[in-house]
């Protein structure tokens, strides 16, 4: 186990040291300005763009600038941004809490609702039930991250006023930033402030987790059908197992491992989906400063960014891959 | 219940609209001016009774930059550090040009060949910090500035150089003394006409020495400096909040300053807390719901939505910004048809301003009468070409060019609203019927705003672009000279290719002459130069509009968009 996990860390690197130099050109190739008009604005006169351009070292030859920038990635630097001058570790520091909690709350509502809901589709097979089933996971799969976020905005909070839309917090509560996290700043703070964080969270974890939802519901229902149609089972109930327990030790401890590859992948695509709920629901994490970053044409914090995120995508992989160890005793790793 | 349902049915109907939903934000306004919380603002009188106290929630177009306001140039930072920095001058709150003294005891006396400026100060004054405001504060804020060293400083602090012709040995103001406790002489090269009017920018607020020196506010690399920051004790100013704290992207809190040296201007809230809301569509709900009090801005195609919820629009009077339809007489070293002066005259006649103005400004904009807004200091009123399609089409004919000559491309940006320039598209589409009227043949051409249009706009790679200013200050020679037809490097603005050694010569003068008046007379010569050559062909002043629930009184609107909290208060 121990040996194919320090292969597949080092056969991350030169993923990303491909993907470092990919990204490199793509972001200092890209048509228009770059940071300097950014930081300019209207002001940017081509004279004055030459000399932030000289002093940030944009005029130098592009391989300079890369193993200039690969020189301070070796050194665990990842940089600072044009704009703001703030050093891209110190900001994803504040903001990422942001992003896990958001994730966890997708996930928690993907996973938790579209497990049952693919086990209760497949238990009763094109019946009316798998059919509307099928609906929601369609409506889910079909229909736009932000369209969804602003829409359920618009009911529940501009109309109904159930539920708030804007941030993490209620910024009239005073609830002091300690650890960015707001659900554990808000329990830190006391008097239930983390009813306001959870209620801040139900819009946007609904918002982001409704494709997930979608493709885990889908996959746990046809995946449970499959195990339900192998030989072991019927003869698991011939043998007079009760229902559940053919349910739980035989059906689902096999289908578990198809779902759990799919809830994986579903981090990276949350990762992705949090670029556009961020910004609808005015989201303190990564995605909306990737949004950000690149309008700014801020090349050092995209670039960055990327790279961490591809850094997590492949971690979370690996830790699927070693899960399955756990899940299934036949999978041995060498 | 029913509304509850119809509420919940609503979310398949909107799921389609949505999609059509604009999430490109607007723009920041005026990377503005600075101001006071003035002892007498003007307020608007309370519809029903405030109570004091309370936290306001104001959704920004974005985040802060620096909490040094004299490193920024950018609107969000400039809004929020007028309510804490303050200068020697303001701008009367709801104006846009009108001068008013603030950390000034008056406005100074200038020398008689201008080169000397001495204002007395006001007394009683203490920074956020506890230090107490003087003289010698303001020479350290001053000297600070002009001696930032070239790097990070340098290319932060925009307006400094800009202002004063650089930093350093290249400054035009040659010193400031602090000949006691009170007064301060300010000495320059030359004269300078737009000193006061600069003088009212945010970033000349002055800044406690002892916070500035504490956190070492010059530390370069910025990443480094925990002023620029916000992550030590700073912003520290005079005004009437006070800096509480800044978690980027996600708000900056500002609380009230209980010891503010003027009673009249105390601030009635205790807290203002801004939100950075870079999509309008999110800014416009957050409203809608109560989630955010007040937005700067919203874009003007929410108007009519804002207004039917119940939201008020900010009434924001005089505008400080000009959207114009851009005219390059020369594109890569080779001259255009609009090098032809009948073919420029053509398009100013052809073009329905008020139309335009009328469908897609949402009631926010006027016809301009000059290359000027009409508050601005040096303003002079022209007349300006009016929309008539039998004039353009004779001035076409003058021109003499043949149909094949007349094929143009228009270009416009896309992924961008600006104040001037809410609706590019329509705009452009709207801009290209009128001109294919009188006979041009008209091909719309589009570019990203950040991928291309801005810099091939201002490097002189469009032929006919629609663009825009939003001042930086009021000033005539921000617009005509700072923007668009000053010489750059001793040759014409490449935006436009506008040869005109005389209007240049003019500008230069106004710029140095040693009154205001004198360099009013000269911008206004200036301005009748250009309405007797129309190099571009003005749009549209318009101001940007932002919203606010029913719960927000005491606000003043600005045209430049500095606006002050200090008056607001928050009905029940």
């Amino acid at each position: 186990m121990l040996r194919f996990i320090v292969r597949r860390v080092l056969g991350a690197v030169p993923v990303l040291l491909g993907l470092s130099i990919i990204l490199f050109l793509f972001l200092r190739l890209l048509p228009g300005g770059g940071p300097a008009e950014a930081i300019l604005g209207q002001h940017a006169t081509p004279e004055l763009v030459a000399q932030i351009n000289h002093t940030q070292g944009f005029d130098q030859p592009l391989y300079v600038q890369y193993f200039a920038y690969l020189g301070r990635l070796l050194h665990g630097d990842l940089g600072s941004s044009v704009i703001d001058g703030r050093s891209v570790v110190d900001t994803f520091l504040v903001r990422f809490p942001g992003t896990i909690e958001l994730t966890i709350g997708a996930l928690i509502f993907a996973v938790g609702i579209g497990i049952p809901l693919g086990r209760l589709a497949a238990r009763h097979p094109n019946s009316w039930i798998d059919g509307i089933v099928t609906v929601i996971s369609l409506f889910g799969i079909s229909i736009p991250v932000f369209v969804l976020g602003y829409s359920m905005a618009f009911v529940f909070s501009v109309e109904l006023h159930w539920l708030p839309q804007v941030g993490q917090l209620d910024p009239r509560l005073d609830i002091p930033v300690v650890t960015n996290f707001s659900v554990i700043d808000a329990i830190l703070s006391g008097n239930w402030h983390i009813v306001d964080a959870l209620a801040h969270l139900i819009l946007p974890s609904i918002a982001l987790g409704s494709i997930p939802l979608a493709v885990i519901t889908r996959i746990t229902r046809a995946a449970v059908i499959d195990v339900s149609n192998e030989d072991y089972v019927r003869t698991a109930r011939a043998k007079g197992l009760t229902d559940s327990r053919v349910n739980d030790r035989h059906i689902m401890r096999n289908a578990w491992l198809p779902v759990t590859t799919v809830i994986g992948l579903q981090v990276g695509q949350l990762l992705a989906g949090a670029v556009l709920t961020e910004t609808v629901f005015t989201w303190n994490g990564v995605g909306s400063w990737v949004v950000k970053s690149i309008q700014d044409h801020d090349f050092i914090v995209v670039q960055s960014l990327i790279l961490i995120f591809a850094v997590i995508f492949l971690t979370v992989n690996l830790i699927v891959d070693v899960g399955y160890a756990f899940l299934n005793p036949r999978i041995r790793y060498s | 219940m029913k509304k509850r349902l119809f509420s919940l049915l609503a979310v398949a109907i909107l799921a389609a609209s949505a999609c059509t939903s604009s999430s490109t934000s607007p723009s920041a306004a005026a990377p503005g001016t600075t101001g006071p919380a003035v002892a007498t603002p003007v307020v608007t009188p309370a519809v029903t009774p405030a109570a004091a106290g309370g936290t306001i929630v104001v959704g920004l177009d974005g985040d802060m930059v620096f909490a040094d306001p004299a490193l920024t140039s950018d609107g969000n930072s400039l809004y929020v550090a007028a309510q804490v920095i303050q200068g020697l001058v303001g701008l009367k709150p709801g104006t846009i040009s009108e001068i008013i003294p603030v950390l000034a005891a008056a406005l100074p006396t200038v020398s008689t060949d201008g080169k000397v400026y001495t204002f007395k100060l006001r007394t009683g004054v203490k920074f956020h910090d506890g230090t107490t405001f003087d003289a010698a504060a303001v020479k350290f804020n001053y000297d600070r500035w002009k001696a930032f060293p070239k790097g990070d400083l340098q290319d932060n602090a925009y307006y400094y150089g800009a202002v004063f012709g650089g930093f350093g040995a290249d400054s035009n103001l040659v010193s400031v003394d602090a000949p006691d406790a009170t007064t301060v002489v300010f000495t320059f090269k030359t004269p300078q006409s737009n000193f006061l009017i600069s003088q009212t920018l945010q970033v000349f607020g002055i800044e406690s020495p002892a916070a500035l020196q504490k956190d070492k506010a010059d530390t370069t690399p910025l990443k480094d400096n925990k002023y620029a920051q916000g992550q030590g004790e700073s912003m520290v100013g005079t005004g009437p909040f006070k800096f509480s704290e800044w978690v980027p992207g996600d708000h900056i809190t500002l609380v009230k300053n209980p010891d503010y040296y003027d009673a009249a201007g105390m601030a009635k809230l205790d807290k203002i807390t801004f939100k950075p809301m870079g999509d309008s569509t999110a800014k416009l709900q957050a409203l809608q719901s109560g989630s955010i009090d007040l937005a700067e801005t919203i874009s003007p195609a929410d108007v009519a939505t804002a207004k039917s919820s119940g939201l008020t629009i900010l009434d924001r009077g005089q505008s400080c910004n000009l959207g114009y339809l851009g005219l390059n007489q020369s594109v890569g070293g080779k001259a255009t048809i609009y090098a032809n002066k009948n073919v420029r005259l053509a398009i100013a006649q052809a073009v329905n301003k008020q139309g335009y103005i009328d469908a897609f400004y949402a009631g926010q904009g006027k016809v301009p009468q000059s290359w000027l807004p009409a508050a601005t200091t040096g303003y002079k009123a022209e007349t300006m070409p009016t929309y008539d399609v039998t004039k353009a089409k004779a001035s076409l004919t003058a021109a003499g060019l043949t149909a094949d000559k007349l094929k143009v491309d228009l270009y416009y940006p896309s992924n961008v609203v600006r104040p001037y320039m809410p609706d590019p598209k329509a705009l452009a589409t709207a801009i290209a019927g009128d001109l294919t009227a009188v006979g041009f043949t008209v091909t719309l051409k589009s570019e990203d705003w950040h991928g291309g249009y801005v810099k091939d706009a201002t490097n002189g790679n469009l032929s006919m672009f629609l663009f825009g200013w939003t001042c930086d200050w009021a000033g005539a020679d921000n617009f005509l000279y700072t923007a668009w037809f000053g010489y750059q490097g001793g040759k014409p603005n490449l935006q436009f290719g506008w040869k005109n050694d005389a209007a240049n010569a003019l500008m230069l003068k106004a710029l140095s002459e040693p009154t205001v008046d004198a360099a009013n007379a000269d911008w206004g010569q200036v301005q009748d130069m250009l309405a007797t050559d129309m190099p571009t062909v003005p749009i549209v002043n318009s101001t940007p509009p932002g919203a606010y629930t029913s719960k927000v009184q005491g606000f003043v609107g600005s045209g430049n968009a500095i606006e002050y909290f200090n008056t607001v208060s928050l009905s029940k």
